[in-house]
């Protein structure tokens, strides 16, 4: 990559459609839309435009609890297919850089996010607490052991479990489901992009750090000469890790790297449930088929 | 008094524990003075009939409290011992301060937690304490309740100590339950001791119960229509669906479960046979996670997709807001005093019992130090993971647990073992003696914009047996009734109807039925028209063909072949087994034909106690346990006793229908439990008279005039023995013989032309041919060899089958599978 292309913002089109197609017919349907990439300091929204087919009977916008917006449709009358498409134009510049300044040992990390609870450390307090799926793990606890090894630095050390992860797994589509456990995902060594960051989410929280997990985008076909990078196909999921000095820190386990200019973010939140694009409660509908298509390009 | 010393002797607390009876010198309390002089005023066999008579009030009026570890999910008995727990009102006093100022600390804390936070911000409650509980919903985050009621009802779990002092040692704050019960048992034992209740001046429940149906009417949210209150449960297979259904008869709140609302336009509304109606109000008996599968949990099946977003645009008032479950994480005890102290510039009334959060390095250290006299337990209550005595373990043992709790020593508390007061309890068995029994009081508080106020009384819960420290109803513990004995006469002319209903709030009856209330209804219909035509069925085939004297053997004669047909036709008997003996199976097996239909109605019945009267219940709860049904299967009852309890049950299903006939208001629900009876009747009477006229002249007709309940009818008009003209005329074509087809189809015609007038069409066109058929009946139709009454049978019964789908389909229809919840990757 040139240097030059990593300096200045980039410009993306982001598409993602969704299409469901049911065998009876849904006589009602709930659903909520995190479909909306955020506004942040390096990334602006230039234009966003959700359409949903068949026309919806009532909706309305309001953000989650972490700031992610939030769309709530529903549709009263019966019909066989949902589709909702997201069309947006994002420019993402340079995130601010993680400096080997906030190098501190782990451990104090961990004892300052439980002891001093000013909003920022309040927000990352809650996220080195379990979740349902990322419970516990003893086991994930175990495996990020080696890398959090006791007094290291704590960017280092972070650092260190995305490398080992990256290594220590296979990319497969296909290998997991959105049920797959991170004991499961530790055991059979393969996953998506979803089970690594879950596994990374478990691992930092085990050991009492926190860590939010983050959904975006990539963009489908790399530059002439770049390789093409895991996990373009649809959306993208990382790690953004906390530390009081350093602030948030995005690590792509499935890509083994710090994310860049190239990473386009949706949303957050403690696990993957908190940031599913796509999610309702319907009535009748007998067996579904549903079908997502992302594409990014650059603009 | 020697027969006081008789009942006494024996009986004392655990030494190092709290006597609630005896002071020392094994003299009683002055507060138990009057009540245990009345006590020993009886002899005691009739303590003895006491018990029982408790025991079948308990049984007849089916109060139950479900276990879920029970894998036959069976209900067991609510079990209630007659002698009250009392309180002088002195006590009771301080109690009631107590728990009002914790209910508002609580509700404060509540409001911080999901509004500033600045409690957590400021380290006042260490984030972890709230954030590592899994009661803390990241969703109901800026959610502010109307009133900033986040604690609509609250009940603390009180012991006593040693030295007499009261201790809270748990806070329910999610969906508290027990109020209900403490209801219950009031009932209950009051009838025992009428004249001792009245004497004693003890305190009047039902007003608290008044306070919490209008204060939740003034803080629900108006508009489309009156206020209308929901009980949501989890339903019958909750362990305390029994309470649920009693509150909300007794509040006249509609109980309904998570698929009988629906959310709309941001507001929540009930599904009515009516179309829907507005919900204002919701006493939740749902947990929190469970309440919404689209923001919340998404693999519950239970809730009702989009209410959090109607508590967050206030369109709802729901009791308790969604998330106050966090405050029951047993961390926040040790913060209380200084909470109580920074919020309310109070200190607090009620100690808590001495909890320290493991999270703080302190107590961690501490813990260890102190583990004889301590227990660990994590923040949430958990079947995985219980409280530990640390007393009990060896020291490989505490390595282990220690080991376990520091990977995430902020998930655990440690707790001081309390020596729980003990009070009497009355031992079954011998002389019933009074025995000591550990117990633990339930207090409930109810939020009004005055302030919260207490329930005077309680439900005592008692420990299984007199050495256990842990009190739980799932382990079956029993409770008590608790008493708060006035110095002055208590006015107990109060009465549930206060005048906080206006003119606008007067609710139809009609407007307040649940679509799955309306089936379940219609199937209570068809059900008890089934129970007793099958009773009635096996009554005659059983006497046929073996209550004869000349015809001992088992090879049915005369009128058994048609009856046998029936009962293979209904069910009751397989097609291959045409013995006798597999009728006398059908009659008593409990898991078997009669026996299992009546399973069905209870079951039915069940699901709709909030709508039926305590008389009705009874006899429901009699049919159920008849001695009929409980034999030991290996010697079968001799045919006079299954004949006798034959009688017993057509008998009460005749009381349940003179129940509904007499009872019920001509509303929409009688309206389809009618339509039920009738067609089920409908297609029992076809079925006969389609075998009958199959079965030519071979057998007589003495049988099928058993079978209608209509020989006494015959009689009085024809003095000659049955003949076929004459009887068909009477169940066919009569229509004023409630037992003739006729009859059922008028019935039928008229309750479809009803609904349609109000619902528009959907049946009676399948019912006018039936009709016109009947009309143009001739009397040489009426002949066992004519065609056209065989085919007009015929249709008729399906034309009767038809009707049922289409109401299904018109009105009961919601129930369509529901939640296919969809996770995109």
């Amino acid at each position: 990559m040139r240097t030059d292309a990593v300096a200045s913002a980039l410009r993306f089109h982001v598409e993602h459609e969704t299409r469901y197609d049911y065998t009876a017919p849904v006589s009602q349907s709930w659903q909520l839309a995190r479909l909306t990439p955020r506004n942040l300091p390096w990334q602006k929204l230039l234009s966003h435009s959700l359409q949903i087919d068949p026309p919806v009977d009532e909706r309305h916008e309001s953000p989650d609890c972490y700031g992610n917006s939030i769309l709530h449709f529903a549709l009263h009358r019966a019909h066989r297919m949902l589709r909702v498409r997201m069309h947006s134009t994002v420019e993402v510049g340079a995130r601010p850089a993680a400096l080997p300044g906030c190098a501190r040992p782990w451990e104090a990390v961990r004892d300052q996010v439980l002891a001093d609870a000013s909003l920022d450390e309040l927000n990352a307090a809650r996220m080195s607490e379990p979740t349902r799926l990322v419970p516990l793990s003893p086991h994930a606890r175990r495996y990020a052991a080696s890398s959090l090894a006791p007094g290291r630095d704590w960017f280092e050390a972070t650092h260190d479990l995305m490398q080992a992860i990256h290594r220590d797994f296979e990319f497969e589509l296909g290998a997991t489901s959105v049920s797959t456990s991170v004991d499961e995902v530790l055991e059979q060594r393969r996953g998506v992009c979803q089970d690594f960051a879950h596994l990374m989410l478990a691992g930092l929280r085990s050991h009492g750090l926190p860590a939010r997990y983050v959904s975006g985008y990539l963009l489908t076909n790399p530059p002439p000469g770049q390789p093409r990078l895991m996990g373009v196909d649809a959306s993208h999921a990382w790690v953004a890790a906390y530390a009081p000095q350093c602030g948030w820190v995005e690590f792509d386990p499935t890509n083994n790297q710090l994310a860049d200019q190239r990473y386009i973010t949706l949303a957050w939140g403690s696990d993957f449930a908190d940031v599913v694009p796509l999610r309702g409660v319907i009535l009748g509908g007998g067996t579904q088929r549903m079908n997502v298509e992302v594409s990014v390009l650059p603009t | 008094m020697p027969l006081l010393s008789k009942l006494l002797s024996g009986y004392s607390a655990l030494p190092g524990r709290y006597d609630e009876l005896l002071a020392t010198g094994h003299r009683p309390r002055p507060h138990w003075e009057a009540f245990l002089g009345a006590m020993a005023g009886r002899a005691m066999p009739e303590i003895g009939d006491t018990l029982s008579m408790m025991e079948r009030e308990i049984h007849d009026n089916g109060i139950t409290y479900n276990v879920y570890a029970d894998p036959k999910g069976t209900d067991r008995l609510w079990e209630v011992d007659p002698l009250p727990l009392l309180l002088p009102e002195s006590e009771w006093k301080a109690i009631e301060a107590g728990v009002a100022q914790r209910a508002e600390l609580l509700n404060r804390v509540l409001g911080d937690i999901y509004g500033a936070q600045t409690l957590l911000r400021s380290g006042a409650v260490p984030a972890s304490v709230i954030f590592g509980h899994s009661g803390f919903l990241p969703q109901a985050q800026g959610i502010r309740p109307q009133g900033g009621v986040h604690l609509f009802h609250y009940a603390a779990d009180l012991a006593r100590a040693p030295d007499g002092t009261w201790w809270v040692v748990s806070d329910r704050t999610q969906a508290p339950s027990g109020a209900g019960y403490a209801l219950e048992n009031r009932l209950v034992v009051s009838r025992v001791f009428p004249q001792l209740f009245q004497d004693l001046n003890v305190q009047h429940l039902a007003s608290f119960f008044a306070t919490l149906r209008d204060s939740i009417l003034r803080y629900a949210p108006r508009g489309d229509g009156p206020q209308r209150i929901a009980l949501l449960t989890p339903g019958p297979y909750n362990e305390t669906y029994f309470e649920h259904a009693l509150l909300a008869r007794y509040l006249g709140f509609a109980l309904v479960e998570g698929s009988d609302l629906s959310v709309r336009d941001g507001r929540v509304w009930m599904k009515t046979v009516e179309g829907l109606q507005r919900v204002h109000a919701i006493l939740r008996r749902q947990d929190d996670d469970y309440c919404d599968p689209l923001e919340l949990r998404s693999d519950s099946a239970l809730g009702v997709a989009g209410l959090t977003d109607c508590a967050r645009r206030g369109t709802v008032f729901l009791a308790n807001a969604l998330g106050a479950g966090v405050l029951e994480s047993g961390a926040l005890l040790g913060y209380l005093p200084a909470l109580s102290e920074r919020l309310l510039g109070e200190s607090l009334r009620l100690p808590s019992v001495a909890t320290w959060w493991l999270g703080e390095r302190a107590a961690f250290d501490d813990a260890w130090q102190r583990i004889e006299r301590i227990l660990i337990k994590p923040l949430e209550r958990s079947a995985s993971e219980p409280a530990v005595f640390g007393s009990v373990l060896g020291s490989i043992e505490r390595e282990a647990l220690r080991e376990r709790v520091s990977l995430r020593p902020q998930r655990y508390v440690a707790q001081e073992w309390v020596q729980v007061s003990q009070a009497p309890v009355i031992e079954r068995g011998v002389g019933h003696r009074l025995a000591a029994r550990t117990v633990g009081l339930r207090m409930f508080a109810v939020a009004t914009p005055e302030g919260y106020r207490v329930m005077p009384g309680g439900l005592t819960r008692v420990a299984a047996d007199g050495n256990s420290y842990s009190i739980t109803m799932q382990r079956g513990g029993r409770s008590k009734d608790t008493w708060v004995l006035s110095d002055q006469p208590v006015n107990a002319s109060f009465s549930l109807l206060s005048a906080t209903i206006g003119a606008d709030d007067l609710v139809k009856a009609r407007a307040n039925l649940p679509s799955r209330a309306a089936e379940n209804l219609f199937w209570f219909g068809r059900y008890g028209e089934r129970c007793d035509a099958n009773a009635r069925l096996l009554r005659v085939a059983i006497s046929s063909t073996l209550g004869r004297e000349d015809s001992p053997g088992d090879t049915p004669q005369d009128s058994g072949a048609p009856l046998l047909e029936l009962a293979r036709r209904h069910g009751l008997i397989t097609a291959e087994d045409g013995s006798a003996a597999a009728l006398l199976r059908a009659a008593t097996d409990p898991a078997l034909g009669l026996g299992q239909q009546l399973q069905q109605l209870a079951r039915v019945a069940f699901s709709l106690r909030d709508r039926m009267s305590l008389d009705n219940w009874r006899t429901l709860n009699r049919v159920h346990g008849d001695a009929l049904f409980t034999g030991t299967g290996d010697a079968p009852l001799p045919v006079g006793t299954v004949l006798a309890g034959l009688d017993r049950i057509v008998i009460a299903m005749m009381t349940v229908s003179g129940f509904v006939l007499d009872g019920m208001t001509r509303g929409l629900g009688w309206r389809f439990l009618s339509l039920g009876r009738r067609i089920e009747r409908l297609s029992h009477l076809c079925w006969a008279l389609r075998v009958a006229v199959k079965e030519g002249r071979a057998h007589g007709l003495d049988w099928l005039l058993d079978l209608a309940d209509s020989t006494v009818t015959y009689r009085s008009r024809y003095l000659v023995a049955p003949e076929w003209l004459p009887v068909l005329d009477l169940l066919v074509r009569d229509d004023t013989n409630p037992r003739s087809v006729a009859f059922q189809v008028k019935g039928l015609s008229e309750y479809v032309a009803k609904l349609e007038h109000e619902h528009g069409r959907f049946a009676g066109d399948l019912l006018a041919p039936m009709k016109a058929g009947l009309d143009a009946l001739s009397p040489t139709d009426l002949d066992p060899d004519s065609p056209v009454l065989l085919a007009l049978l015929e249709q008729i019964q399906r034309a009767g089958h038809m009707v049922s789908d289409e109401l299904t389909l018109k009105f009961f229809s919601h129930a369509a599978s529901r939640s296919v919840l969809s996770l995109v990757a």
